[in-house]
């Protein structure tokens, strides 16, 4: 049973698509061979068919129906993309080459449709959508997995899987909905992100978070009363994505409030969303109305010069106050050793 | 004897700890270690990974204005990864802090450093140039080879005949850009200027404000109450800082994207407007005529810190002088008059007219802008008796503007040019001028039109009739640049200034015909007129001749022109490719690098020492070397040494002469006998970190800090820099602030903000007032390819990094409108050839909703290398021979060719293209 539950909002008010978190955690975590396909943490550009491609499609077939786990079935190999190296050995130092390219041309990859925008301009419409295990709390990847290789840890509710046990079936692939857990070919086992437990453990967020130059993730814990409780219990402006899948993620987003369309003359039109209502909702379930006129309130109330303890929240005038963990603290004061070993 | 490098991956893998990494990486499963770990439980082996045997402070040091504090993490002797500093502070009350910076360029340089792309030992070219062929070299035959070069083109044809120009790699890393320049200092070679030479100059501002950077802290952003995001694309551009927008938003900020495109930062934005490609201006004047409309009106900022209220001559056009009433003398000439509704007649403009006395470079200019009892008319016409017995009318330069505005710029007939809905652009006008704190954060991207400098005038007009230049949260915002004291105190160290600076566009013009260039593309009428106006400035000396001297030898550090000089296909064949010398200076491959003779290999960031400093923050950044130098790689100034050293000794063997050059008219020589001795200063200079303290102990605004202190730390604060706008004792620039606060008049001909240029060439080409001019088409091609800096590459940095090609298309692509793409036969992930009468290239089409119809975009910095035919965009570029009359002119008070304030911007965007569907042929590779 988990007593405590990490979790982590992000603004998607803030979010630019630079990829830094994607870098980041790519950098830490999965730079070995058989992970070149994996990016635990992605950007993509909404709507979109994403990374893996066309993962809301499998994700209506997996996550929960009914007390069950649905197992979805998997994507290919070509869904993810591969950074392959580029010939830079054969162009620039043997002249055997005359075109520096990938040694094979990507097909699709995870930022393939960046700014990709949908619908018709000038009331066309996108924003970016940075994903990474959800840490559910029902997480159907673990219900789903024959060896119990997963387990989600009783002081932070992170979920693992054990590279021990792990047996390589990719039932866990199948089951998770938001296509988050990856499996890594070499070594024949499922991988997926660890909220950065190492750096957790000694007081430092996720990579991903402490690194976002967009100052959107809020990390903290459920239990806390801090900014993330603030944002999805008090405000209720932090949703998950897609509630339906019915894993109860602890990944929540403030919904984007994009500028207002053109009406027919070219004129500003206040009154109709340059995002369809439907997709959100799509996205973040019914309770997104909800969130966005909370949003919108609050916003005209800083700007008739009012206060606005929300908007503060959002704002988030100190850079680690996105983090409400305990010891909060920056990796460079630390000495590198591993915990523990004196 | 020769032999190409056969052996190159040997040499990577001989790099030792390096060879464990790259064996690790690619070794199959079960030899890669982590498998056979004697950890017990599995997390443990996790919370290995995160765990590391040293940190150091380190940065990029290139020319992102980042300057973002990252601690470098080295693990089993090389870099592994990196992570922010973090923990800034911040500037003002009430703003958010600036931590923690960075982008995903920076987060990949670990990895990138290690890259295929880098250059490890000095490589001779042995094939064709651009064949690839190469032998590698030792240092010492290099440094031979390049000397004996030196030395011929320095007696044949003179210093000048060799360029050492700077690139985006290095030229913020100060102690780095010090170095370069003092070689060209002691050397007599051309330095071709690189800020108006890739287009970056914010000519308008320097024409209007006599600072062609107006620009605070990026944290002054969340001061604005309504920001104009114009020309500009902060959430691709501006990483680290773009959070400031939004934070500001939701503290009650109106900020409005101006863009044809829907870009990423219009996501965010409260409003986003689209006109169509380059009609800027028209939209500016447009709210101009709002603001004058409705009278939003700062009038005393109006009468005293503008020309506005200034009196101009009906007749002729130009502003009523002292000598047009019987002054003499020499401040006759520029004496200018208001009309004092107090006493009825004209009275001379406070601090106009003012001779100056002999003071040192850099004073201010004297007189004070206050008004006293002088109550200026902003509005009205009069008549004046001049000395000549006549009566002319005169009018204020505000009539003017607000004539010009009612006849051509109503939001109605502005909308027949920009697209944009009269009532879109009184609503954002008025909540501009009514906010209290109004900005326009422009980037560098509108100085490459050819009227962008119209544009900033317009827009710094905006600026001025609301108050806003000056104001916290106001103005017009491009960037501030640190002084140039401390890298001067060692670049002039000993023998003074003799730095020979070319501006780009005018060599280019010179060396490239130009007016060849620009018969082929705009026609002979345009040729003709452009190269008249260039031969009268070169006649009225207005402008050096670069045309005495031929160009012979090219040296290019961390510069990268090949693949960004406008028209740049036609360039690097007839013109790069036409020198006899090319050496490149580079930590990493590129196209410049591929067509050069000599590739010497050049440290990367975190092998290096060096600071930066970015008025973006109030911080001062080190660079510290974490790992050694990959290969045989050395810093840029290690680099000079070695050069220098085989020049002053081959100059000593040859008992060389001095060469006798001149500068300013003043006769100089260049010892290169003693040009290594010099650069050393006789042997106390001998590695970038001496150079580095001598920069920080005579910076002014600089704490006196020892760089072990300051790479320990990471970074410290620059001297009076609390609050959001610097003040005077910060090493940035105060000058705007000082017109606008203590009332020191502007460092332009009227001491005022100058709206009206009443040069001859000015008035002849109908640009007195800021006006909207259609950009130039070529014929026959209507579609528009604009341009921006890149989210996923600094200028061609990282475009071939694997993972973030991966994280694009795999190859370059271009933005095109849906529909347009649907029209012509062409689907997303199409191949599209992109041509005019100038070129073409091949490019894959991403469509989008968020083109404009009509428009295409595609990012800066996609290297040739990676293009079909090794062209790219460059080739349907044809701008490169563009020169604005106006931009030539001299002989009028700030305006006349002086770098970096006012030389003529290398244009880019003044071309027009179209596209089709392209099939690969079936035997390309």
């Amino acid at each position: 049973m988990t007593t405590r539950q990490v979790a982590m909002v992000m603004d998607l008010n803030k979010c630019i698509g630079c990829q830094a978190c994607t870098a980041a955690c790519k950098s830490l975590w999965t730079d070995e061979a058989g992970q070149e396909h994996m990016l635990w943490n992605n950007v993509e550009t909404k709507p979109g068919p994403g990374y893996p491609r066309e993962w809301e499609e499998k994700g209506t077939r997996s996550g929960w129906k009914d007390g069950k786990v649905q197992f979805g079935g998997l994507h290919e190999d070509k869904d993810f993309g591969t950074p392959v190296a580029l010939n830079h050995e054969a162009v620039y130092f043997q002249g055997t080459e005359a075109r520096l390219q990938r040694t094979e041309p990507l097909e699709y990859g995870p930022n393939w449709h960046e700014d990709s925008s949908s619908g018709t301009y000038p009331n066309n419409y996108h924003f970016y959508l940075p994903r990474l295990c959800n840490h559910c709390t029902k997480p159907a990847c673990l219900e789903a997995c024959p060896v119990r290789a997963i387990y989600k840890r009783e002081q932070d509710g992170i979920v693992l899987v054990d590279q021990d046990k792990c047996q390589g079936f990719r039932l866990c692939n199948q089951a998770c909905p938001y296509d988050k857990v990856y499996f890594n070919h070499v070594r024949r086992k499922s991988q997926k992100c660890i909220f950065c437990f190492p750096r957790l453990e000694q007081g430092v967020a996720p990579a991903c978070a402490r690194q976002c130059p967009g100052r959107l993730r809020f990390v903290g814990y459920l239990e806390d009363d801090g900014p993330i409780a603030k944002l999805v219990r008090e405000w209720k402006v932090a949703l998950p994505l897609h509630p339906e899948y019915g894993t109860e993620p602890n990944v929540f987003y403030v919904p984007p409030i994009l500028p207002p369309a053109f009406d027919a003359e070219g004129r500003f039109d206040e009154d109709n969303p340059r995002v369809p209502m439907e997709y959100l909702r799509y996205l973040f379930g019914p309770e997104v109305d909800a969130a966005l006129i909370t949003l919108h309130e609050e916003m005209e109330k800083k700007r008739a010069g009012k206060p606005s303890e929300l908007m503060d929240l959002l704002i988030a005038r100190d850079w680690k106050s996105l983090f409400n963990i305990p010891d909060v603290r920056i990796a460079s004061t630390l000495d590198g050793s591993f915990p523990g070993a004196g | 004897m020769t032999s190409t490098l056969t052996d190159r991956r040997q040499i990577v893998q001989a790099g030792g700890a390096l060879a464990l990494a790259l064996s690790l990486k690619y070794a199959p499963a079960g030899a890669a270690g982590e498998l056979a770990a004697p950890y017990g439980r599995w997390e443990d082996l996790m919370r290995h990974k995160w765990t590391w045997d040293r940190v150091v402070r380190g940065s990029r040091g290139i020319n992102c204005t980042g300057h973002c504090a990252f601690n470098v993490y080295v693990k089993n002797g090389i870099v592994w990864r990196e992570e922010q500093q973090g923990e800034y502070g911040r500037s003002g009350d009430d703003t958010p802090d600036y931590g923690p910076r960075g982008c995903q360029k920076g987060v990949r340089q670990a990895k990138y450093m290690y890259g295929p792309q880098r250059v490890l030992y000095p490589m001779k070219r042995v094939g064709a140039r651009g064949a690839g062929k190469w032998q590698r070299i030792s240092w010492q035959q290099a440094a031979d080879e390049i000397a004996a070069k030196f030395i011929h083109h320095a007696t044949e044809s003179g210093p000048e005949s060799i360029t050492f120009a700077m690139g985006t790699q290095m030229i913020l890393k100060r102690a780095s850009f010090a170095s370069l320049f003092r070689f060209c200092n002691v050397s007599g070679m051309i330095c071709p200027e690189t800020f108006a030479g890739v287009g970056d100059l914010p000519a308008g501002a320097h024409m209007t404000l006599g600072n062609s950077l107006p620009g605070d802290s990026m944290a002054a952003v969340f001061k604005s109450k309504c920001c104009l995001v114009w020309v500009c694309n902060p959430a691709a551009t501006r990483i680290p800082d773009a959070h400031f927008f939004w934070e500001a938003r939701y503290n009650g900020t109106e900020v409005v994207t101006i863009a044809p495109e829907f870009n990423a930062s219009a996501i965010h934005s409260s409003k986003w407007v689209n006109p169509k490609p380059g009609t800027d201006t028209a939209l500016a004047m447009a709210m101009v005529q709002t603001i004058i409309a409705d009278r939003l009106i700062d009038w005393d900022y109006v009468r005293e810190q503008t020309d506005l209220p200034f009196l101009v001559r009906a007749d002729t056009g130009k502003f009523l002088r002292g000598t047009d009433l019987g002054l003499a003398g020499e401040g006759a000439g520029h004496t200018f008059y208001m009309w004092d509704e107090a006493t009825g007649a004209p009275v001379v403009a406070p601090a106009t007219g003012v001779v100056k006395k002999p003071a040192p470079p850099g004073a201010p200019p004297e007189g004070h802008l206050g008004l006293g009892a002088i109550r200026p008319a902003v509005e009205g016409r009069w008549t004046v008796r001049t000395a000549s017995g006549s009566t002319v009318e005169v009018t204020t330069v505000f009539e003017l503007v607000k004539e010009l505005c009612n006849r051509d710029y109503t939001p109605e007939r502005a909308r027949e040019v920009t697209g944009v809905h009269p009532d879109v652009t009184r609503q954002v006008a008025r909540s501009f001028a009514r906010s209290g704190a109004g900005m326009i954060f422009s980037g560098y991207r509108s100085c490459k039109w050819l009227h962008g400098d119209k544009l900033h005038r317009a827009w710094l007009l905006m600026c001025a009739l609301t108050g806003n230049t000056g104001r916290e949260g106001g103005g017009m915002q491009v960037t501030q640049l640190a002084r140039g004291d401390g890298v001067l105190s060692y670049v002039f160290a000993g023998i003074g200034p003799r730095l020979k600076i070319a501006a780009i566009s005018i060599w280019d013009y010179v060396h490239g015909d130009g007016k060849a260039l620009n018969e082929n593309a705009y026609g002979a009428e345009l040729a003709e007129h452009v190269d008249r106006h260039f031969r009268e400035a070169v006649a009225n000396r207005w402008l050096p001749d670069y045309g005495r001297v031929p160009w012979k030898m090219a040296i290019m550090a961390g510069h990268n022109p090949a693949n960004w000089r406008a028209s740049g296909t036609r360039w690097r064949e007839s013109v790069f490719g036409q020198l006899d010398t090319i050496v490149a200076m580079v930590p990493d491959m590129g196209v410049t690098a591929m067509y050069a003779d000599y590739v010497l290999p050049i440290s990367h960031h975190y092998e290096r020492q060096d600071i930066t400093m970015e008025g973006r923050t109030p911080y001062l950044q080190a660079l510290d070397q974490a790992v050694p130098p990959l290969g045989e790689s050395v810093d840029d100034f290690t680099a000079i040494l070695r050069l220098t050293e085989a020049i002053s000794r081959q100059a000593r063997a040859q008992g060389m002469a001095p060469i006798k050059d001149s500068f300013h008219g003043q006769p100089i020589e260049h010892d290169y006998a003693r040009m290594h001795e010099l650069m050393t200063l006789g042997g106390k200079v001998n590695a970038t970190r001496d150079i580095v303290q001598m920069i920080i102990d005579n910076s002014y605004g600089v704490p006196k800090v020892s760089f072990d202190e300051l790479r320990e730390r990471g970074f410290i604060r620059v001297e009076d820099s609390a609050q959001t706008q610097f003040g005077p004792g910060s090493p940035y620039s105060y000058e705007t602030l000082r017109s606008t606060r203590d009332k020191v008049p502007y460092e332009t001909l009227t001491g005022r903000q100058q709206y009206y240029m009443d040069h001859d060439w000015f008035l002849a080409e109908g640009e007195q007032l800021p006006v909207h001019r259609e950009p130039l088409a070529n014929p026959g091609h209507s579609a528009r390819l604009t341009m921006g800096h890149a989210r996923h590459g600094i200028h061609s940095m990282w475009r071939d990094d694997a993972l973030l090609v991966h994280l694009q298309r795999g190859e370059p692509d271009v933005y095109v409108n849906a529909e347009d793409a649907r029209a012509k036969g062409v689907a997303d992930g199409d191949l599209v050839r992109v041509f005019n009468n100038h070129g073409s290239f091949v490019a894959m089409a991403h469509t989008s909703g968020g083109m404009q119809p009509g428009q295409l975009f595609m990012y800066h910095g996609w290297d040739p290398m990676m293009f079909r035919g090794r062209q790219n965009f460059s080739a349907v570029i044809s701008t490169g021979g563009l020169l604005k009359p106006t931009s030539l002119v001299g002989g009028y008070g700030h305006l006349g060719y002086r770098a970096p304030d006012y030389v003529p911007n290398l244009t880019f965007h003044d071309s027009t293209v179209s596209f089709e569907k392209y099939v690969e042929p079936t035997s390309a590779s």
